[in-house]
């Protein structure tokens, strides 16, 4: 049962057929990690506060810089040289002081990050670098826990969603294999902010309709988001038998 | 026989390979996944999936910023 403060507090949602009150219990049960507190990160991670997901873990170990205002909007000038992941617990805990916030100010080895898949039903890749999405792509196929992938870089954006309880999931080493090689990042490349939180924003959407039991339009699939045209290309990825992190031989 | 890769066509020899064309083009594919007609192709099946006429060939590159 939802309190009367709780109804009150999500009336927008319970007016949607789609999520009503059995939607907003799952949404109170449902427990998501959310990985890098930075522009995927602040508007996934507020979303899901406000919507009332109970139980959120917020990882990052970097402190807040200026250069990162321009895009990660939890944040203000004056937060300037603290803990991203502190800032934004407070944060949520002030747009939505029903839910649970933990905060994980350590960069996770892959030890930490299996144990921790072990407390959630949700992962939410929003880090900014190859090594560490490569990571826990890994640890979420091994673990068998849901990923949606973000990722942004000048007008661009990526999105994907493996659902790694299903044997015939296809996984982020399916598509790009090779994390070695140089990939363009925020600091090497540029970002525009609403493209960034674009992004982040559909990363909400689909770990909030997850939740609830909603249809993925991005479940296997690859949506490319160009911010220059507003055109969205969506592309089937297909598991590869020969993948090393979810293919028959790993 | 004609493909189009990124919306520009281009004329490759009959039954080339995803390998063939990508030798052809003599592009840097660091970090790159490839899809024909919508649908990803793994890199370990490049040296072996056929191109057909008029495949749409989609070549983007691995982002990691967020």
């Amino acid at each position: 049962m939802l309190s009367d403060a709780e109804m009150l507090r999500y009336s927008r949602h319970l007016l949607l057929e789609d999520v009503g009150e059995l939607g907003q219990k799952d949404l109170k049960d449902g427990k998501v990690l959310i990985i890098g507190m930075g522009g995927l990160g602040s508007p996934a991670a507020m979303y899901l506060a406000g919507a009332g997901v109970g139980s959120l873990v917020l990882s990052d170990f970097d402190c807040l810089e200026v250069s990162n205002l321009q895009r990660q909007i939890g944040y203000q000038t004056g937060d300037i040289g603290a803990d991203k992941v502190e800032l934004m617990k407070h944060r949520l805990e002030m747009i939505n002081p029903e839910i649970r916030v933990r905060s994980i100010n350590v960069e996770m080895d892959e030890a930490q990050l299996l144990m921790e898949l072990m407390m959630v039903n949700l992962v939410l890749d929003c880090t900014d670098n190859m090594d560490s999405r490569q990571m826990i792509n890994a640890a979420c196929v091994k673990a068998k826990v849901p990923l949606i992938v973000g990722a942004a870089i000048r007008l661009e954006g990526q999105l994907m969603f493996f659902d790694n309880r299903q044997a015939d999931s296809a996984c982020y080493h399916c598509l790009f294999p090779n994390s070695e090689e140089q990939t363009l990042n925020c600091s090497n490349s540029g970002v525009l902010g609403p493209v960034v939180g674009t992004i982040g924003t559909m990363q909400a959407l689909e770990a909030i309709k997850h939740i609830v039991g909603l249809p993925s339009g991005v479940k296997n699939r690859l949506k490319l988001f160009d911010g220059k045209t507003l055109d969205w290309q969506t592309f089937v990825i297909n598991k590869d038998p020969n993948c090393t992190v979810c293919g028959q031989n790993r | 026989m004609n493909v189009i890769v990124n919306e520009s066509p281009v004329e490759i020899a009959e039954n080339s390979t995803v390998e063939q064309l990508l030798n052809h083009l003599d592009k840097p594919l660091k970090g790159c996944a490839l899809a024909v007609n919508q649908s990803i192709i793994s890199r370990s099946k490049w040296s072996e999936y056929k191109l057909r006429e008029g495949d749409q060939i989609s070549l983007f590159q691995a982002i990691a910023g967020g």
